[in-house]
Formats: C-alpha cells, sequence, structure tokens
C-alpha cells in the first residue's frame, strides 16, 4: 500500500514537472471527443496498396535508370520510362502494375509533367554519347573512391536519374500529401460516415493513401524495415530533424481523429504534416551537402551527389503549399554552379548556409 | 527508512523533470558501464594535443617549407642533382603528412585539409590540362584531384620513365615553363595550408580543442575518434583494400596506391599506420601518455570473448602491422604479382575497423557521425 502511494507520489511530481515545461497558453474548456491514439497505424479498415503500387512503379522506373549505368556506351530505355509513367503498353516487370488502372502521370504536379520528359531526356545524352562523363562531355563516370558507383551525367556534370529520382519525391508524393489528401481529401465536404469494408470512410481512405506515400512501415519508427524514399530519408535526417516521430505521431492521431469526427485535432495534425514535408525536403537538401562534403575529392559522386541536393531544392516548385516563395527558390538554385564541375568548397558552404537559414536549421546544419 | 525512500524518490523524479526539460541531445547509445566517465578525458586531450597533434603538425610545416624551397631551387636551375634533392624533399615531407592526416576537425576541417593534401589516385589528365592550358585555380573541387602529394608525385615521378626524362619535361620540353608554374603553385599551397593550420591550432583552437572535452558529436574526444577512425578507414580501403580489387569483385587496380609514382606506398602505409597506433595509445616521443587505450580500460570494456577490449585492439593493430611488413614496394607490382599477400592484409585492417568503429565505439558512447560513402 505504501509503495503504490510512494509510486503515485512519484509519477505526479513527473507529471508536473513535464507539465511545467510547456508554455502555458490560456486555457480552454475541452471538448474534444475521447478516443484512443495507438502506437502503430493499425486501423481498422486500412487499404493503401494504391500508394504501394505507385512507390513500387517508381522503383521499376529507377531500376530501368540504373540498368544503364552498368557500362559506358549501355541504352537507355527512354521509350519505357515514358510508358511506365502514364502505363500504357504493359511496361512494368510486376504485373500487377500494368493491370492496376493507375499510373504516376495522374497524380504528378502539372510542373513536373512537363518536367519528367526532360529529365528523361538529358539522362540520355549520358548514354547516348558513349564516352567517358568529364566536364562538358555528356557521359557515364565512375565513382573514384567506389567502383560500384556508376552514373550518366550530362555535359554538366548533371546526374538526372537523381534529380528524377527527388523531384518526383515532391512532385508526385508530397504534392498528394500537402495538396490533395491533407487539403480537399479530408475536407468537410467529404464523406466521413459511409464505411467501405477494408477501406473506410473517404476521408479516412484518403488520409491512408498519404500514410502510405511516406513509405514507411506501420510500426515505424520502432521497425523501419523497408522505408523508402520520404520514409527513408526522415530517418536519415532524424539526428537533426526529428521528423520521424513527427510525422507518425501526426498520422496516427489524424487518423483516429478522423474516425473519433474530431475535426479540428484532424486539421491540425494535416497542417503539420504538410508544414513537415517542405522542412523536410529542405533537411534532405542538407543531408546531400554533407553527402558531397564527404565525396568532395570523387568528382563523379559529388557531381551525383550534387544532383540529389538540387533535386531536393527544385522539388519544392512542386509544392502548393510552400511557405517559399518562387524567388527564394530561384537564389537557392542559383547558388549552383552552371557547370557542376566548377563547384568550390565555397559553393557548397553558401547552398548549405541558405538552406539553413531559409528553415531555421542553422544549428543542425552539419549533422543532418 | 522512510526519509532515505522519499529523498530517493525526489532525487529520481527531479532527474526526470531535468531530462524531460533539457533539449534532447544526443543521448550516448545505451548499453551498461558508466563508459569510463571518470576517466580523465582533458588529460588525454592534453596529452594529444601536446605531445601528438602539435609536434606533428610542426613537423609538417617545416617538411612542406623544405618540399617548397626545393620546388624553387629546382624551378630556377632545373639539373639532375636538383631533381634528386627535390625528390628526397618530397618524399619526406609525404612520410611525414602519414603523421599529421588523421587530425581533419576544426581548423583542418573548415579547410578541407584532407582532401586538398592527399587525395589520390590523383587525375593525371587534370593536371596535364591544367598544364597545357596554363591556368590552375586550387578552389575548383575538380582540382582536389590535381594538387597535393599524389599530384606531386607524378610531376616528379611520373612523366618520364626514368630522371632524364622527368628532367626533359622541366627543360626541353614544350610545356616546360607552364609544368615549374603549376608545380611551384601545388608545392606552394601545401605550404601555405600547413602553416595556416598550425597557426590555427597555437591560436584560439588550442584552448577550444581543450575546453571540449565530452564525448557528444562536437567534442574534442568525439571528433578526434571519429576522424582517425575515417583515416583509418582510408588507409584500409584507399591505400589497400581498392587497388587490391577488394570493392570490384577481385578486378584489381594497381595505379590507384598511393604514391604510385614513387613508389613507397609501403612505406608510407606503414608509417600510416603507425600513427594511428601511437594516436590510440597516446605513446610518443616523450613516453606512453593517456590514449584511447587507457580510456577503454577505465571503461572495463570487454571483448566478446570476455577480455579487455584493448587487448583485442592492440593485438590487431600488432597483427596488422605484421602482414603489411609482408607487402613489398612497388605496392603496385605486389598486387600484379601476389595479390593474395595484400588482400589477406586487407582481410586484418578489415577486423582492426571492427574494433575501432563498432567496439571502441559502443564502449565509450561515441557516436559516428561520417557516412560509409558506399553510394547509393
Amino acid at each position: 500500500m505504501k509503495r503504490t502511494l510512494t509510486v503515485f507520489s512519484l509519477f505526479s511530481v513527473v507529471m508536473l514537472g513535464a507539465a511545467s515545461c510547456k508554455n502555458d497558453k490560456n486555457p480552454t474548456p475541452d471538448t474534444t471527443p475521447k478516443y484512443d491514439v495507438p502506437t502503430t497505424y493499425n486501423f481498422a479498415n486500412v487499404d493503401f496498396s494504391e500508394s504501394t503500387t505507385r512507390l513500387g512503379m517508381i522503383t521499376e522506373m529507377q531500376n530501368i535508370m540504373k540498368a544503364a549505368t552498368v557500362a559506358k556506351g549501355t541504352a537507355l530505355d527512354v521509350a519505357k520510362l515514358k510508358s511506365m509513367f502514364t502505363n500504357t503498353g504493359s511496361p512494368f516487370a510486376t504485373a500487377a502494375y500494368n493491370t492496376a488502372g493507375i499510373n504516376l502521370k495522374d497524380q504528378t504536379a502539372p510542373l513536373f509533367q512537363t518536367d519528367f520528359n526532360r529529365f528523361v531526356d538529358s539522362l540520355n545524352t549520358g548514354a547516348a554519347s558513349g564516352k567517358d562523363a568529364a566536364k562538358g562531355v555528356a557521359g557515364w563516370g565512375v565513382s573514384s573512391t567506389n567502383a560500384s558507383s556508376k552514373f550518366l551525367l550530362t555535359a554538366a556534370g548533371v546526374n538526372y536519374a537523381q534529380v528524377f529520382n527527388k523531384a518526383i519525391m515532391g512532385g508526385l508524393i508530397t504534392y498528394q500529401i500537402v495538396n490533395n489528401y491533407m487539403s480537399a481529401g479530408i475536407a468537410e465536404s467529404v464523406d466521413n460516415s459511409t464505411v467501405v469494408a477494408g477501406k473506410g470512410t473517404a476521408q479516412e481512405h484518403n488520409w491512408d493513401l498519404a500514410f502510405g506515400y511516406w513509405g514507411v512501415p506501420i510500426d515505424f519508427p520502432t521497425n523501419k524495415t523497408g522505408a523508402k524514399l520520404w520514409g527513408s530519408y526522415s530517418t536519415q535526417v532524424d539526428s537533426g530533424y526529428k521528423a520521424n516521430k513527427l510525422l507518425m505521431d501526426a498520422f496516427l492521431k489524424g487518423r483516429a481523429a478522423i474516425h473519433a469526427k474530431d475535426t479540428k485535432t484532424k486539421q491540425d495534425q494535416a497542417t503539420i504534416i504538410l508544414q513537415a514535408f517542405e522542412r523536410l525536403t529542405a533537411a534532405a537538401a542538407l543531408q546531400e551537402v554533407k553527402e558531397v562534403k564527404e565525396s568532395i575529392s570523387d568528382d563523379i559522386q559529388r557531381n551525383s551527389r550534387l544532383s540529389e541536393c538540387y533535386g531536393f531544392i527544385y522539388s519544392l516548385k512542386y509544392n502548393p503549399k510552400r511557405k517559399i516563395t518562387d524567388a527564394q527558390i530561384d537564389a537557392l538554385l542559383a547558388l549552383f554552379p552552371k557547370n557542376f564541375y566548377n563547384l568550390t568548397l565555397e559553393d557548397v558552404n553558401k547552398i548549405r548556409d541558405a538552406v539553413a537559414a531559409q528553415y531555421d536549421f542553422q544549428a543542425v546544419k552539419d549533422i543532418l | 527508512m522512510r526519509k532515505i525512500i522519499i529523498t530517493a524518490l525526489t532525487a529520481v523524479s527531479a532527474f526526470f523533470i531535468i531530462q524531460s526539460c533539457s533539449k534532447s541531445g544526443s543521448s550516448p547509445n545505451g548499453g551498461g558501464g558508466d563508459k569510463g566517465n571518470s576517466f580523465d578525458r582533458k588529460a588525454m586531450l592534453t596529452n594529444w594535443e601536446t605531445n601528438i597533434i602539435l609536434p606533428a603538425y610542426t613537423q609538417y610545416v617545416s617538411v612542406t617549407a623544405n618540399l617548397d624551397a626545393a620546388v624553387t631551387a629546382f624551378n630556377t636551375a632545373p639539373d639532375a642533382a636538383k631533381l634528386t634533392a627535390l625528390q628526397t624533399a618530397f618524399k619526406s615531407a609525404y612520410e611525414q603528412w602519414q603523421s599529421a592526416s588523421a587530425f581533419d576537425f576544426g581548423p583542418a576541417e573548415t579547410a578541407t585539409f584532407r582532401a586538398n593534401t592527399n587525395t589520390f589516385p590523383t587525375n593525371v589528365s587534370q593536371i596535364n590540362n591544367n598544364i597545357k592550358d596554363d591556368v590552375y585555380n586550387p578552389n575548383l573541387l575538380v582540382n582536389l584531384s590535381a594538387k597535393g602529394f599524389p599530384a606531386i608525385d607524378y610531376l616528379l615521378f611520373g612523366v618520364g620513365a626514368d630522371n632524364t626524362a622527368v628532367l626533359a619535361q622541366y627543360t626541353t620540353d614544350a610545356l616546360a615553363a607552364n609544368r615549374k608554374k603549376n608545380l611551384a603553385a601545388l608545392s606552394a599551397e601545401l605550404k601555405t595550408n600547413a602553416a595556416s593550420i598550425l597557426s590555427a591550432w597555437n591560436g584560439a583552437y588550442k584552448t577550444t580543442f581543450l575546453n571540449a572535452d565530452g564525448t557528444d558529436v562536437g567534442s574534442s574526444t568525439g571528433q578526434l575518434v571519429n576522424q582517425l577512425i575515417q583515416d583509418y578507414e582510408n588507409l584500409k580501403n584507399q591505400e589497400i583494400g581498392i587497388p587490391a580489387g577488394i570493392q570490384s569483385l577481385g578486378t584489381t587496380f594497381p595505379t590507384k596506391v598511393q604514391a604510385y609514382y614513387s613508389k613507397e606506398s609501403v612505406k608510407l602505409a606503414l608509417l600510416h599506420i603507425a600513427a594511428v597506433q601511437n594516436i590510440y595509445l597516446g605513446k610518443s616521443a616523450v613516453g606512453d601518455g593517456l590514449g584511447l587505450d587507457d580510456y577503454l580500460i577505465k571503461a572495463n570494456a570487454t571483448y566478446t570473448d570476455g577480455k579487455p577490449l584493448n587487448d583485442a585492439i592492440k593485438a590487431q593493430f600488432t597483427t596488422s602491422i605484421a602482414k603489411l611488413n609482408v607487402l613489398t614496394d612497388p605496392l603496385s607490382d605486389n598486387i600484379k604479382n601476389n595479390n593474395a599477400q595484400v588482400t589477406a592484409a586487407y582481410a586484418e585492417l578489415q577486423k582492426l575497423t571492427v574494433l575501432l568503429k563498432t567496439d571502441m565505439t559502443s564502449k565509450l558512447g561515441i557516436a559516428i557521425t561520417f557516412g560509409d560513402n558506399d553510394g547509393d
């Protein structure tokens, strides 16, 4: 008995202590419906297979791009990439994708749809030349420190496979999450009472599709197995920007809120998520700056990583909910040399400092 | 009795409150032991700074100044004797660099000192383009592989089949004047960089280094251990593994060794690993001071066999050095003729990596912050 009491009082002190840390806002009467928020994304009636399928389609496109880097002069299957984008002519190795009735293009930002052809055609210059990549020469290059890292670079040293990888994360995934699933897709006009077996209500389903696009397992971040694209990057930058927990908590809380018809909490979590995806993009760009520095003397690898950084920053343009302005994005992109082979350490530091200042990452700019 | 319980609980609660209010920092990964918290890290840092780092840099400043002076003498009136003298000055500078390359944090990190000094294999076509076009911009990152010791290695030993042919490149060759100019720019850059790093250490950084005596990411111990391990991995991969075909399914790259043209790759690798070992042991000209060995002993760190981790690490240094000692210069020939010896050395070096990078850092609660550079 005495033991229970002391333990209880210990907890009270801890709780009080924890509460006292928060900024005290004016207490408002609590009208929030009561419901439990689970610790894993293990809700009833969840189906985000459409998102998973689209992530799988991206992987197959990446594989086609990678196949052209095996050896100098290997052709890039441009036609296949373009038909994969629209899912025409059964282009995928995974048969189910061909008959899924969905494609990547329809869900991408309008600007991405025109950029896509440019990315693929630019990438092809490195394959079609049959030459070794060098300044002013589009071609094929191998990392000087890791013989298994091979890339196709343009004459300006840009790896458009990586620009595509990062751009589609912004132009498809972020775009859908912020512009659709976290806004119109969960608006009050969207049905939240008719439960479709296995898929939940229309609002729930939209929320689930957003979660599926994040690309993490349902018991993330405890389990990180198979995390891909944004799920991989939110983990890579977690040392400096705690996006894993921030996003997982918000996805769980928001989904539970939709089920409990708690509109305010749902909106709050949606706002957290859509803002987090913009900051996550910046954090990922800084992570690439760090990787550029880690491969500073490896011309080919460094250019490829700089392309990743460029792709992340450029992808902010696809985000209609962004806080950064077009002029600010252009100012960041202008810090990259026109030819990546002309990069200096000063350029790298300027890119780092400008992104960190824009997104308030100064304190962690070197550890992301 | 009750009072004691309450006091204890209050203390525990207070601890939780402090924890919950503090900004989340990088907490050392879990695991038992006190991670040697009672160890006098500041004394270890002092030993490193006073007896190892500053002497290494001071000596390095002197040898790079000698090298630059030898280049000036050679360029003024190139002849066979001055070429030989210059080659000797080059070798002793490159040898001394092996003791200075591990400290790529603080002033050296800001200056990307290691990459500016020793990026190899050197890019011969980039060097020759710089000479042909008579342009050399030290700030361009593409020139990292066209500067430093590896580039000078090529310019002094690789531009001709023997010294007569090398000399001709600086006397009768059409580009002789440009080549001398490039050589002078590269040796001057080594000298200037060395002097500026030493002066930063002799200035404010001297105390900065000693005062950051924690174990977090930004601490001096954290930074030095990270750079020591990264530098050691460069030794293992760049100097031995990659040329021996470790990353390329056995396809060897003999020309990718360190000091390919001056043919003292094994000698340099032995000096390099000895330098790493001395930093680990805290050993210097003045004796065996505090190092990571003492830190591990204080932390009661044990290896998987239950024996002290320090013993396992020391034994693995000995085994690795023994395997390197079997190799002969030119290492590029050793790779061509008996690569099994080289890959055997690599295998032992790899075991030491695991001991240092995984076992040691986890026992001391030091986070590894550099990437594996394994491509993606």
